[in-house]
Parts: structure tokens; C-alpha cells; sequence
């Protein structure tokens, strides 16, 4: 595993291409995916608290043939739709709309589709009075307890604890083109080098990239993408993500969900399992 | 905040602590300062600035003297994404091992006025006390052993985030220690958090604002996005005192600020009341 592994891979693109084909603005967003999975979905909205966070887009549809509960962070496309869903970067209140959502999936036995797209949680004076970290912290620990199968596609950007806190489920997928960081380039650049122009040789330290991750153990399946990209055809994109989705999910359907929950928390327990082997690395316990 | 009368007496610090590098003047007030007398009050300053302190003086100011027992002290961060840049992440791992200090996460059980806890303490020595996979592993099997064992579980965390140069593996340990903390949660377990300067990123995203008990020290820096990078993004002016422990409290993310010297004796009387 090095950082030169995606050559190995045999893909043409750089790192930094592959950044930007996760941003790239006219790739397919949650609703254009759970528009084609789902045609009859209803959006629900708010957190019952205090407001409604268009960054996080949640509600029902029929995938086939079984009510299924969709989350997504939603991204704009003009200016004005980017200003009004914050660039897909949620407050507060979208993690507490998503955990409300969650439960009502879990009540009715739905099971939960979640598509993961944010440069991250937003970083703003107001996320922080409202409790941005506690949110997050909150509903990492409480997708942990959602007794229905979850499965999660990165489709963009999975950005930091942002995405994370959208992204606790029992499969984890991500898109040929999208990336999955510990905190974006940018930030991870003004962290390391206090600098953050310096973010396209962050984003070749990171090992960022679908092909990356996989080779790390996070996630279980990278979803090869139409020629150009998922920009390039929305309906090819779509399918492939469906089927890649409802063949994850359908062995988790037949789960009782104590052995759900169980293997949900072993899958992250061990997600970095990989690393264990390592023979420097201590010993696990029993 | 003063132990109510008639309660057992628990000292302000289980054993002496170690000598803390300190300035010649305290920045709060501009006061020489004397080690010996700020030692004896746990690094507060009479003016009532709280000097940071590692690991290796959090554990003996809350562990009863001669009761720490430390636990997977041997489990060791490597580089495994072939970080070279700025600098080789092995090289700065190797240098702190050299320097003594040990992750930045130890744990490990001790008591504290008699009663048997699980303790794990960040040290933002240790790459800006960042949470890595051994953090997080440290974290995570305290956990799990305080959950299966019942014993209550004290945190004190001084942390800029996930680490970075650990990648989406970093990240990942959100997901993992939090996961732990839902044990410690179900399996009926009192969890205690002390918050210190600073307490951000991953680490405040993930366990430490997730006890039963949320306490911030005096003036302790405490968020989800640091000040520089809240400004860069939304080009925000912040007001004085934005992410400060008080403003944690006004906002209803912790349960209280509260000075070092008062801590020990309130976490005893915590102990006797949630045990």
C-alpha cells in the first residue's frame, strides 16, 4: 500500500484530477441518484427542534419493491441552489434530522440508503453555537444503535467528520471518482503546512482516492463509473450504484438485529484491521 | 464550587506532580512564577490561568498515589502512508518516543479516593495530541473493559482533531471509540469528560463531549473548527471569548467550568454518587 498505488491500478488520472472530478459541478447530486433509485420518493423535512438543514436531503421511496428511507447530502447547482444548500455542508440540524429520520426507519423496519457528499460539516460561527461537534459526536454513536441495515455510498466528496457522521453503516461503498478524507485537502494542507495552497501535495499524502481506500479496508467496493465519469451519464451512474446498493443490502435484510448491530460495531471496531497485522502494531485483545 | 461539608475529603492531587516547563511570567496576570507553589495548586495560577499539562501530570494528579497501572503502554503509531512530507511522520513518531512521551493517548486504571476507575488522558504533546489508531485502540479497549467491567470511565482530553497524517484511518476512530462509548453507555457506566485547552476537531466530535458528566477547565479552548480556519472559510470576525469553556457552557455543551483545584474532590464526590 503506497501512495503510488493508483498507477498500479492502471488509471491515467492524478490525484488531484480525481479531487476534482469528485467536486466536478455537474456530477450527478443525492436527489439525481435517489430520483432514478426511487421515482415516487417524498421528502420529509426538519429536525422537530428548531429547523430544516437543506444540506441533508432525507425521506421515503420504493427501492424495489421495499419502502426504504433515504438520507443524502445535497449540493447546489446554480449559485443561488449552492448558497441555499450551503454546498452540501450541514449544521446542527441536519445531523438531528438524519438521527429523526433513523428512527422512524428503525420503527417501520425501512431500511436506510445514505449518500455521502460534503466537503465536510460547515465550518461557521453558528454550527459552533449550535453544536456542531456534539451533534456529530452524537450521531456517530447513535447510528451504532439503528437496528435496520444501513448502507452507505460516498458519491463526492467525503469529507471529514462531516461525512463520517453520515456514514456509520453496515456497508460502505464509494464511486470510481469520489474521495473519503480525513479532512480535505485544503484543511489538511492549513493543518500540516499552515498553508493551505499547498493542497494538491496533501491530497497525495491523504491516499484520498476510491482505489486507496479500498486497499485500506474502509470500505467494501469501489463502483466503476461511466466513461468521462458519473457526470458524463447520469441514468449509467445511477444504475450502477442501485445495483452495487441492493446487493450490499440484500444479505442484510435476512439479519436479526442484534447480529446486525454486533457486526456494525465489529466492522468499525476493526476497520483498521489491516494495520493490526502489521507486526509493530500491538496485539489484539480478546 | 466547594465539596459540600461532612463529605469524604479528597485531595486536590493523588501524588506530587512532575515538573511542567514553565514561562518566567504567567501569561493571565505577568506574575513571576514559582514551580514549587504552582505545583501544589495543579498548575493554576492564582489568577486562575490553568498552565496545560501532559499526560504523565494528569495521571498523577487523578490516580491515588501508587495505583496507576498503565495498560498497552507498548502499542506504537508507524507510518503508514508513507508520509514524507513536511516531514516523515516516522521520523516525528520516533523523536517524541525518544523524547518520553508515549502516544498521544495513555490509559490505564488507577482509584481516586478509593474508587477503582478506567482513566485515559490525551497528551497534546504527542502530535498536537491527535487521534490515531492507537489513540483510538487505547481508547476503545479501556472502554469496552470498563463496560464488561463496570467501572466508571474518566477522560481528559487536550486535542487538535484526528490525525492527519494517519489519513481516513484516523478518521475512522471517530466511528470505532464512539461506538465504545455507546457500551460504556448501555452497560450502565458513569463516563466523566474533562475538557482542557485545547479540545477540538475529531476529539471533541467524537468521546469527549459524549460523558454522562461534561467538565471544561477555566478558559479552555473547545470546538469543532478552530478559530483560524472558521475566519479563512467564512471570513467571519469571531467575538472575544468565542469556543471558550464559558461559551461551551452558556451554549449548553458542558455541564460546567470548573477550576483544577476543585476537580479531584468534585470527581470523588461524582464517584460516590454514581457508583
Amino acid at each position: 500500500m503506497t501512495r503510488h498505488a493508483r498507477s498500479n491500478a492502471g488509471t491515467p488520472l492524478t490525484v488531484w484530477q480525481v479531487v476534482e472530478l469528485a467536486r466536478h459541478q455537474g456530477r450527478p447530486y443525492s436527489l439525481d441518484y435517489i430520483r432514478r433509485l426511487a421515482p415516487d420518493f417524498v421528502e420529509l423535512h426538519g429536525d422537530r427542534l428548531s429547523a430544516d438543514d437543506p444540506a441533508l436531503v432525507g425521506g421515503v421511496g420504493t427501492w424495489h419493491g421495499r419502502t426504504t428511507m433515504f438520507l443524502g447530502h445535497q449540493k447546489g447547482r446554480s449559485l443561488k441552489e449552492r448558497v441555499a444548500r450551503n454546498w452540501g455542508m450541514m449544521h446542527p440540524e441536519g445531523y438531528r434530522k438524519a438521527l429523526r429520520l433513523a428512527h422512524q426507519a428503525s420503527k417501520f423496519r425501512f431500511p436506510i440508503v445514505s449518500l455521502i457528499d460534503t466537503p465536510g460539516a460547515y465550518p461557521g460561527a453558528g454550527a459552533e453555537e449550535r453544536g456542531i461537534a456534539a451533534a456529530i459526536a452524537h450521531s456517530i454513536m447513535e447510528w451504532f444503535n439503528i437496528p435496520v441495515p444501513i448502507v452507505a455510498a460516498v458519491i463526492g466528496e467525503g469529507g471529514s467528520g462531516g461525512a463520517l457522521g453520515m456514514g456509520v453503516a453496515d456497508r460502505v461503498i464509494m464511486l470510481e471518482n469520489s474521495i473519503y478524507s480525513v479532512a480535505s485537502p485544503e484543511a489538511a494542507a492549513s493543518i500540516v503546512w499552515r498553508d493551505n495552497a499547498r493542497k494538491v501535495e496533501a491530497a497525495e499524502q491523504l491516499q484520498l482516492t476510491s482505489r486507496e481506500i479500498l486497499a485500506m479496508g474502509v470500505v467494501e467496493e469501489v463502483v466503476a463509473e461511466p466513461a468521462g465519469g458519473a457526470h458524463s451519464d447520469f441514468d449509467a451512474a445511477a444504475a450502477a450504484l442501485d445495483e452495487a446498493l441492493y446487493r450490499h443490502l440484500q444479505p442484510l435484510l435476512a439479519e436479526p438485529s442484534s447480529t446486525l448491530l454486533q457486526h456494525r460495531y465489529d466492522r468499525f471496531r476493526y476497520i483498521d484491521s489491516l494495520v493490526h497485522a502489521e507486526p509493530h502494531f500491538g496485539p489484539k485483545i480478546d | 464550587m466547594s465539596i459540600v461539608e461532612g463529605s469524604r475529603e479528597v485531595a486536590i492531587a493523588g501524588s506530587e506532580l512532575p515538573d511542567v516547563p514553565l514561562p518566567t511570567n504567567c501569561p493571565g496576570c505577568g506574575v513571576a512564577l514559582e514551580l514549587r507553589s504552582l505545583k501544589a495548586s495543579n498548575y493554576v495560577c492564582e489568577c486562575g490561568h490553568h498552565f496545560r499539562l501532559g499526560a504523565d501530570a494528569w495521571i498523577a494528579l487523578v490516580a491515588d498515589a501508587g495505583s496507576w497501572l498503565e495498560r498497552w503502554g507498548d502499542v506504537r503509531s508507524h507510518d503508514l502512508l508513507h508520509w514524507t512530507v513536511p516531514k516523515p511522520y516516522q521520523a516525528v513518531v520516533d523523536k517524541l518516543l525518544a523524547d518520553g512521551l508515549n502516544e498521544a493517548v495513555r490509559t490505564g486504571t488507577c482509584t481516586l479516593g478509593g474508587h477503582p476507575i478506567w482513566l485515559a488522558a490525551f497528551d497534546f504533546r504527542f502530535v498536537g495530541g491527535t487521534l490515531s489508531i492507537v489513540a483510538g485502540e487505547r481508547l476503545a479497549r479501556g472502554m469496552e473493559q470498563a463496560a464488561a467491567g463496570g467501572l466508571p470511565y474518566l477522560l481528559v482530553s487536550a486535542s487538535g482533531g484526528a490525525r492527519m497524517q494517519e489519513g481516513v484511518l484516523a478518521l475512522m476512530q471517530l466511528a470505532k471509540v464512539n461506538a465504545a462509548v455507546g457500551r460504556l453507555h448501555s452497560a450502565g457506566v458513569p463516563f466523566f469528560s474533562i475538557l482542557t485547552d485545547p479540545t477540538f476537531g475529531g476529539t471533541a466530535a467524537s468521546l469527549a463531549l459524549l460523558a454522562d458528566v461534561n467538565i471544561a477547565e477555566p478558559g479552555a479552548a473547545i470546538g469543532f473548527t478552530g478559530p483560524r480556519v472558521i475566519k479563512q472559510a467564512t471570513y467571519a470576525d469571531l467575538p472575544d471569548g468565542f469556543q471558550s469553556a464559558e461559551f461551551q457552557l452558556a451554549h449548553g455543551q458542558v455541564d460546567m467550568v470548573l477550576s483544577r483545584t476543585e476537580l479531584r474532590p468534585l470527581l470523588g464526590r461524582l464517584l460516590d454518587m454514581y457508583t
